[in-house]
């Protein structure tokens, strides 16, 4: 068994587990965070994507014993019952998602761009949500969605924003 | 994934000492986002896992008396922002950022895309035009090899069992050196590549000299256009040598049929990718002279 000790969402978590346990599969199954999600499990989909350590990372090609030390963020570290994530009012207000399994791995690789403090463009965007697939919609909402998330935390404006699709 | 055990090493003498012990029945692990998946599809595990994702001698990226240094352990996203790559081996940083998608390159390091030794590695083209060389250490010590004869075949690098890769190193001569990178992908992001490329050169009184012309995806191992690069070698700069040199590379490379591109098409794909890499590595050796 590997010991593993680590924060998850600001709270020190201990756990002793296989060593063939995948960070997704700790997260998942012994520490009942179940918001990131089991998609393809092979780093395709980006349905697990939760932050260690600041950076977006697929869970499921992590090993838990990898993650010892580490500080992760999950989607429940985002927001309360009572008051959403800037990021998730913005999914909200647009109708970014459909079914909504992509959700919680889109929004963590959207809280790891914007928190890069860095001026972004669509392309930006884009690019950085690649690693996130998305069956339903066809990504222009969620696109949306980013964008209005990063003006909104950062407090200015996307430098090209084509029209909007209503 | 079936069981394994799994080691942690803190430094990486005791490293290639579990690879020795544990050898054959033993695998790497760094980043995983390729051996993990491996693992995953895996009958068998095998008896030994070693992590060697937090050993430092694997990190950093630092100019030496050799050369430019970059840690195999060191991350995609870390080669893509990082000072001194930008300073003396711009390419690079444009082969880093095809490496699959943001996730992937967090977690994925230079050693490992070369160590899994894959036809389609993106970091292999721009490495080879640059003359790298890999430093490899062993339970009986270190040795050094162009990274040219580190890729046997598809898979297989020239690593012992008992060794591991510690270092990347860009020779101090091809610092600056004018250089391009180009990949072909059915999409953007996430994509194997049909073909990459990279050139390298140097331009002297208008002539072309030293000549890299390297090629991905197109062969058992990501390959050196030899002929291409001979017939611009010492020659005066034109564009219909250029072109000439793109459909000679065509016939040194041997691309395979499969369900994501016909050979045919990857023909084409090596020609137009010689041609444009040597002429963006041109129009680099023009800014900086």
């Amino acid at each position: 068994m590997t010991d593993v000790t680590l924060t998850v969402n600001g709270e020190v978590k201990t756990a002793s587990v296989p060593p063939e346990t995948t960070l997704l599969k700790l997260l998942r199954e012994d520490l009942n965070y179940t918001g990131a999600k089991l998609g393809c499990d092979v780093g395709d989909c980006g349905a697990c994507t939760v932050l260690v350590d600041g950076l977006a990372v697929n869970a499921c090609l992590m090993l838990a014993g990898q993650a010892e030390g580490k500080e992760i963020l999950t989607i429940e570290g985002l927001s309360t019952q009572e008051k959403y994530h800037p990021i998730q009012k913005a999914f909200e207000d647009v109708a970014a998602l459909q079914c909504g399994f992509c959700g919680p791995g889109m929004i963590m690789a959207t809280k790891a761009l914007i928190d890069q403090d860095q001026d972004l463009t669509r392309q930006e965007i884009k690019d950085a949500l690649s690693g996130n697939l998305c069956r339903c919609t066809g990504y222009i909402k969620i696109i949306e969605g980013v964008i209005d998330a990063y003006q909104e935390i950062m407090g200015k404006k996307l430098p090209e924003t084509k029209p909007r699709i209503a | 994934m079936k069981p394994f055990d799994f080691i942690q090493p803190k430094t990486t003498g005791s490293a290639v000492s579990a690879l020795a012990e544990h050898s054959p029945d033993v695998r790497i692990l760094n980043g995983g986002t390729d051996y993990l998946v491996e693992l995953k599809h895996a009958a068998k595990s095998p008896g030994v896992v070693v992590d060697i994702s937090r050993l430092q001698d694997l990190k950093g990226i630092g100019i030496t008396n050799e050369g430019l240094r970059i840690g195999a352990g060191v991350t995609h996203t870390e080669i893509m922002v990082d000072p001194l790559i930008k300073e003396h081996a711009p390419a690079m940083i444009d082969a880093a950022h095809t490496v699959g998608a943001v996730q992937t390159r967090n977690l994925g390091t230079l050693g490992g895309n070369l160590v899994t030794c894959v036809p389609s590695m993106d970091s292999g083209p721009t490495l080879l035009a640059l003359d790298a060389k890999v430093t490899i250490l062993g339970s009986k010590g270190s040795r050094q090899s162009d990274l040219k004869e580190f890729f046997v075949a598809p898979r297989k690098t020239s690593l012992e069992p008992d060794e591991l890769l510690l270092e990347i190193i860009v020779p101090k001569i091809n610092l600056g050196k004018p250089a391009s990178f180009i990949k072909f992908g059915l999409r953007k992001g996430q994509a194997l590549a049909l073909v990459n490329t990279a050139s390298a050169l140097w331009i002297e009184e208008n002539k072309f000299k030293d000549v890299r012309i390297a090629l991905g995806a197109v062969a058992p191992v990501v390959i050196r256009a030899f002929k291409a690069e001979a017939l611009l070698e010492g020659e005066p700069v034109s564009e219909e040598l250029i072109q000439e040199a793109a459909e000679i590379a065509v016939g040194e490379a041997k691309p395979i049929n499969d369900f994501r591109a016909s050979k045919d098409y990857r023909n084409d794909l090596i020609e137009v990718g010689v041609r444009r890499t040597l002429q963006a590595a041109l129009a680099n050796s023009n800014i900086k002279s």
